[in-house]
C-alpha cells in the first residue's frame, strides 16, 4: 500500500531537516507513487530581516503552499526562523487586509475613495508639479525604505535627483544603520563590513555588543551558537549589554553596564590591550594611523596618553552594573589573544547620540590587535532590514549619497552620474538634501509640500513621533504612500497606492555581508496592486508632461515598454550595475540577473566580472588574492590594501573618542533610563507581522520590562498597568517584571500600533551629529503604577473608505 | 494541517533528557539525532497558529538553544482557507 499524502509530506519534512545535519534516516521518498509537494519551487530571499536567508517558495495552483530553506546558501544553510516561516501569509490571497486599489482623498479629514491607477498617477504628478512650480524643487521629497528592492530605490532616487532636481532622498535606514556607515567610513575608509558570515565558523572569540541577535537575527545566532557548542573550551563568547537577553545564554562573560557608558568600556578594553602590549605592532606600523580629526593625525604616544583616563578601575566606576576591572581585563585579553575575534553589533551601538564614535571604538580594538582581514577576525555590523545595505547604502538612497557609494557634494562624482544617465551636467544639485529628522522638521514647517513615502511608516517609527505626525497631518502637505497594508502613516496620507509584495514582483536585496540576491516573481499580486517600479515609471512620464520637462522622461527612457514583472526591474538592475557601479568599490557588473539566478544564494561585491561573480564574489575585502580590487589598486607588496574611497592615505584610522553619555540623562524628575527594541515575533512597526495572526497572538501588545528590584520599590506587580512618561509623551503599558533590564532602566518594544502603547511618542529625537541617526536607545523617563492588570486587545490600523 | 521539519538544537550534555521531553509534546515526532545536540523533529498541527504555539513551547524548554525551521508545508490550510473564502462569498 502506498503512503498517505500526509505521511509523504512528513517524510519530506524529516528528510529535508535530516539532510542539513548529515543524519541518515532509514527511509527515502523515492519510488513513492505520490505527487510532489508543490508544482514548482521558486528561489528567493526572506523578506524580513537583514540576514539574507535564502529559501524556496513552493507554489501549487498559483498559490504559495510550502517553504523550504536552501541548504547550500551561504547565508543560512537552509535554516529559517519563525518570522520567515510565516511571511507567505502576507501574500494577497492569504490576507484580507492587503491594499488592492488606489485610494485618494483631497482633504486628510475625508474618508478615502477608490480611484483608478490613471487618476491616481495624474493626481500624484499634478501635486508634485504644483509644489515644484510654486515652491521650488526642494519642496518635494522622497522617504524610502531598507525594505524596498534595489531597483525601486535606484529608480525613485533617479527621478527625484535627475528629474525633480532635488537631493531630498532619504530612507528609514537613517534610523537604523547610518552610524554604522559613519563608523566604517571614518575607521576603514569604506562602507560595509570587510568580511562575511563565514568568519562565524572560524572565530575563536565573539564580542557581541548592543545586539540581541538570538531574537533579532536567530539564524545567524544559530551559527555563532554552533561554533561555541562545538568548541566549548576554545571559543569564548563575550556579551556586552545593559540587558540580559536570550543572547546571553551562550556567553562565557556578560558585561552588564549602565546604558550609554559603553564608550568608556571600549576605551578601557583598548587601555588594557595597549598597557599589556597585546597590540599587533607590525599591523599598526603597516596599516594604521591615529586621529583626532579628519585632518588631525596624532601619534601612538598621544593615544596612550588619551587612554589614561580609561583604566579598568575608572571605567568600572563609570559603567556601573556588574562591571569590575577584572571583567574588563578578561574581555580585553580574550579579544586580543584569540586566533580570530569577530565583533557583532546592531542598534544598541548605532541608535545613539554618539553612535559613530561607538562604532569607531569597536573598530579601534580590531585595528589595534590586527583582528581584521584574516579568517575568523572581523568588525561586523548586522543590519536590520533586508535591503538597507544593497538598496539604500549602495543604491543612493540617502540625501548625501549617489549610487555606487558616491558623495553628492563631490562635483566629479555627481557629474559622472549625470553623464551616465545622459542628462545635462548640473542637473543634480550640489548640496545634499534633508536628512530624515530635518526632512520631517521641514514637513512640520511647511517647507516640504509634497512627499512620497514608500514602504515604511514614519508616523510610528520616528522618535518623538507626535511632533512629526503634526506636520504629516497638515492639509497643505500632499502625502503619497506606497505600501501593502494600512499603517499609521497611510492614516495621514492623501493618496495610498497598493504595491506588490515580495515574490509578487522581481528584484534584488543586498544583505549585511555585501551579498546581492535575486527574488523572481512567483505568484500574482492581489487586486490592482502593482510593482513599485511600474508606478514610478508611469508617474515620471506624467510628471514630465506636467512640468514640461523632457529630462524627467529621459530618466525613464531606457525602461519604456518593458513588462513590469521581470524585464523592467532587470533593465533597471542592468543600468545600475553595468554603468553606476563600474569602477566603484561595490562593483557589481558580474552580478547580472543570469548569474544571480545560477547561484543558490548570490554575489558578494566587489564582483567586477561574471567569472568572479559565479564563484560567489568577494568573501573578504582588501586582501590580495581574495579581492580583485585589492590587486587592482595595490600600491605596494603588502598583503592588505585598504583602497577605500574615504581615506586618502589608504590606512585604517584609530580614533581618540572620549566617553559621552546620552543627550538626556535620568534626573530627579525622570529617574529611569528608557530603552527600546524588538521582540522575536514582531518586526519594526508590525505593519506586516501584526497581520499574521500567529505572531500577533504570541505578542498581542507591547509591555514595559521592569527590573524586580525597581518594581518592588514602586509597588508594581506583573501585569499592572504602568505609565511610562518622558518630557515628550507618555504610554500606558502592562508591566513585565523581569531580570532583563538592569536596575534603573526600563525596556519597551516598539511594534505596537495602539497610540497609548506607541513608545516612539515617548522617545527622544536627539541625533548623532555625524550620522544624523536618532538616539532611540536611550532617554530619561519616569514610571508609576496606574492600576492593576486590565484586559487588553491587540490593535491594528484599518483603512476607512 | 501544516507540517514542519525542524532541527532543534539542544545542549549536548542533556541530549537524552531533552529528547524524552520533546517526545511528550503531542503532534511532535523525533526522527533522529546526533551527539552534537541536533534533533530532527517533525511537527504536525491543526493550523499554523497551533504550530507557532508548539514552537514557542519548545523554545522555552530547558536546554533548548534554537529551533531551526527547514521545511514548511501548508497546502491543506490554503485549501481550507479557499473553501471558507468561497463559502463567505456565496
Amino acid at each position: 500500500m502506498g503512503l498517505s499524502r500526509r505521511e509523504f509530506l512528513k517524510r519530506t519534512a524529516a528528510l529535508t531537516a535530516a539532510s542539513y545535519v548529515g543524519i541518515n534516516l532509514p527511509f527515502k521518498n523515492e519510488n513513492t507513487s505520490q505527487a510532489s509537494d508543490a508544482d514548482s519551487w521558486h528561489k528567493g530571499t526572506c523578506r524580513l530581516c537583514g540576514a539574507g536567508c535564502r529559501l524556496e517558495l513552493g507554489v501549487k495552483n498559483g498559490k504559495a503552499v510550502a517553504l523550504r530553506g536552501i541548504s547550500d546558501s551561504r547565508t543560512n544553510y537552509g535554516y529559517l526562523c519563525m518570522k520567515g516561516m510565516l511571511f507567505y501569509k502576507l501574500m494577497g490571497y492569504n490576507n484580507p487586509d492587503r491594499l488592492k486599489k488606489p485610494l485618494y482623498r483631497k482633504s486628510k479629514k475625508e474618508p478615502f475613495k477608490e480611484i483608478s491607477w490613471d487618476e491616481a498617477l495624474n493626481i500624484a504628478a499634478k501635486e508634485f508639479a504644483k509644489a515644484v512650480k510654486n515652491h521650488g524643487n526642494n519642496s518635494v521629497a522622497y522617504y524610502g525604505s531598507g525594505q524596498a528592492l534595489t531597483e525601486e530605490t535606484y529608480l525613485f532616487q533617479k527621478i527625484f535627483r535627475g528629474g525633480l532636481r532635488t537631493n531630498n532622498v532619504e530612507g528609514n535606514p537613517r534610523l537604523c544603520m547610518a552610524s554604522a556607515v559613519g563608523g566604517y567610513l571614518t575607521s576603514f575608509g569604506a562602507d560595509e563590513p570587510i568580511g562575511s558570515y563565514t568568519n562565524f565558523e572560524r572565530a575563536s572569540c565573539f564580542f557581541i555588543i548592543g545586539s540581541n541577535m538570538a531574537e533579532a537575527h536567530p539564524v545567524l545566532f544559530r551559527r555563532v551558537m554552533r561554533r561555541k557548542l562545538d568548541n566549548r573550551e576554545t571559543v569564548k563568547v563575550i556579551n556586552a549589554d545593559p540587558r540580559v537577553s536570550p543572547t546571553s545564554r551562550i556567553a562565557d562573560l556578560h558585561l552588564q553596564f549602565k546604558p550609554g557608558t559603553d564608550l568608556a568600556l571600549l576605551n578601557a578594553m583598548a587601555h588594557v590591550i595597549v598597557k599589556e602590549k597585546l597590540y599587533d605592532e607590525t599591523f599598526l606600523k603597516n596599516y594604521a594611523t591615529f586621529r583626532m580629526g579628519k585632518k588631525k593625525e596624532v601619534s601612538f604616544e598621544k593615544y596612550k596618553e588619551f587612554l589614561k583616563d580609561y583604566t579598568p578601575e575608572k571605567a568600572a566606576d563609570i559603567c556601573g552594573g556588574n562591571i569590575t576591572p577584572e571583567k574588563i581585563r578578561t574581555a580585553a585579553l580574550w579579544f586580543a589573544k584569540s586566533e580570530g575575534t569577530v565583533s557583532i553589533w546592531t542598534m544598541g551601538i548605532n541608535q545613539r547620540k554618539r553612535g559613530v564614535w561607538a562604532n569607531n571604538l569597536i573598530h579601534n580594538l580590531h585595528i589595534l590587535t590586527g583582528q581584521l582581514c584574516r579568517p575568523g577576525a572581523d568588525s561586523f555590523s548586522l543590519t536590520g532590514q533586508p535591503n538597507a545595505c544593497g538598496g539604500v547604502r549602495e543604491g543612493g538612497g540617502l540625501c548625501h549619497i549617489l549610487p555606487g557609494h558616491r558623495l553628492v557634494k563631490k562635483d566629479k562624482l555627481r557629474h559622472q552620474v549625470e553623464k551616465l544617465w545622459g542628462i545635462p551636467q548640473g542637473r543634480i544639485p550640489p548640496k545634499p538634501g534633508y536628512h530624515t529628522i530635518a526632512m520631517f522638521e521641514a514637513v512640520n514647517l511647511g517647507k516640504i509640500k509634497a512627499i512620497w513615502i514608500n514602504c515604511t511608516s514614519p508616523a510610528q517609527s520616528l522618535p518623538n513621533c507626535d511632533k512629526y505626525r503634526k506636520g504629516m497631518s497638515r492639509e497643505d502637505v500632499f502625502m503619497v504612500v506606497t505600501d501593502i497594508f494600512p499603517t499609521k502613516t497611510t492614516e495621514l496620507a492623501n493618496l495610498v497606492l497598493p504595491t506588490a509584495f515580495h515574490f509578487e514582483k522581481t528584484g534584488v536585496y543586498g544583505c549585511t555581508e555585501r551579498r546581492s540576491q535575486l527574488t523572481v516573481k512567483a505568484v500574482d499580486a492581489p487586486g490592482e496592486a502593482k510593482p513599485d517600479v511600474w508606478i514610478v515609471r508611469e508617474w515620471a512620464l506624467k510628471l514630465s508632461k506636467e512640468l514640461n520637462d523632457p529630462v524627467i522622461k529621459k530618466c525613464v527612457e531606457p525602461f519604456l515598454g518593458k513588462e513590469p514583472d521581470y524585464e523592467l526591474p532587470k533593465a533597471i538592475w542592468d543600468e545600475y550595475t553595468q554603468k553606476l557601479t563600474k569602477g566603484r568599490d561595490n562593483d557589481l557588473r558580474g552580478a547580472t540577473y543570469e548569474v544571480l539566478k545560477k547561484l543558490p544564494d548570490g554575489v558578494q561585491w566587489p564582483a567586477p566580472t561574471k567569472e568572479w561573480a559565479l564563484k560567489g564574489g568577494t568573501d573578504i575585502k582588501f586582501v590580495r588574492g581574495l579581492d580583485p580590487l585589492a590587486d587592482k589598486h595595490a600600491k605596494d607588496q603588502k598583503p592588505y590594501q585598504f583602497y577605500g574611497p574615504a581615506h586618502p592615505d589608504k590606512k585604517l584610522w584609530i580614533w581618540l573618542r572620549p566617553q559621552r553619555g546620552p543627550e538626556e540623562m535620568p534626573d530627579s524628575d525622570y529617574p529611569f533610563y528608557l530603552s527600546t527594541g524588538r521582540v522575536i515575533d514582531h518586526w519594526h512597526t508590525s505593519s506586516m507581522t501584526g497581520r499574521i495572526p500567529e505572531l500577533m497572538r504570541a505578542n498581542p501588545y507591547a509591555y514595559v520590562e521592569i527590573n524586580p528590584k525597581d518594581a518592588k520599590k514602586l509597588g508594581i506587580k506583573p501585569g499592572d498597568m504602568v505609565e511610562v512618561a518622558s518630557r515628550r509623551g507618555k504610554n500606558i503599558l502592562p508591566a513585565k517584571v523581569y531580570v532583563g533590564p538592569c536596575e534603573g532602566m526600563v525596556f519597551v518594544y516598539w511594534h505596537d500600533q495602539k497610540e497609548s502603547r506607541m513608545i516612539n511618542r515617548v522617545t527622544k529625537d536627539a541625533f548623532d551629529p555625524g550620522s544624523k541617526e536618532p538616539e532611540f536607545k536611550i532617554c530619561a523617563c519616569k514610571i508609576r503604577k496606574v492600576s492593576g492588570p486590565k484586559p487588553l486587545k491587540p490593535f491594528l490600523v484599518e483603512m476607512k473608505t | 494541517m501544516p507540517i514542519g521539519g525542524f532541527i532543534v538544537n539542544v545542549h549536548p550534555d542533556h541530549l537524552e533528557n531533552s529528547i524524552r521531553d520533546l517526545k511528550r509534546i503531542s503532534g511532535l515526532e523525533v526522527y533522529g539525532s546526533d551527539e552534537k545536540g541536533n534533533v530532527v523533529v517533525v511537527l504536525e498541527a491543526d493550523s499554523s497558529k497551533a504550530m507557532e504555539e508548539m514552537v514557542e513551547k519548545i523554545m522555552k524548554m530547558e536546554n533548548v538553544l534554537s529551533v531551526g525551521l527547514t521545511y514548511f508545508n501548508v497546502e491543506d490550510e490554503i485549501e481550507i482557507q479557499e473553501e471558507q473564502g468561497k463559502k463567505t462569498i456565496h
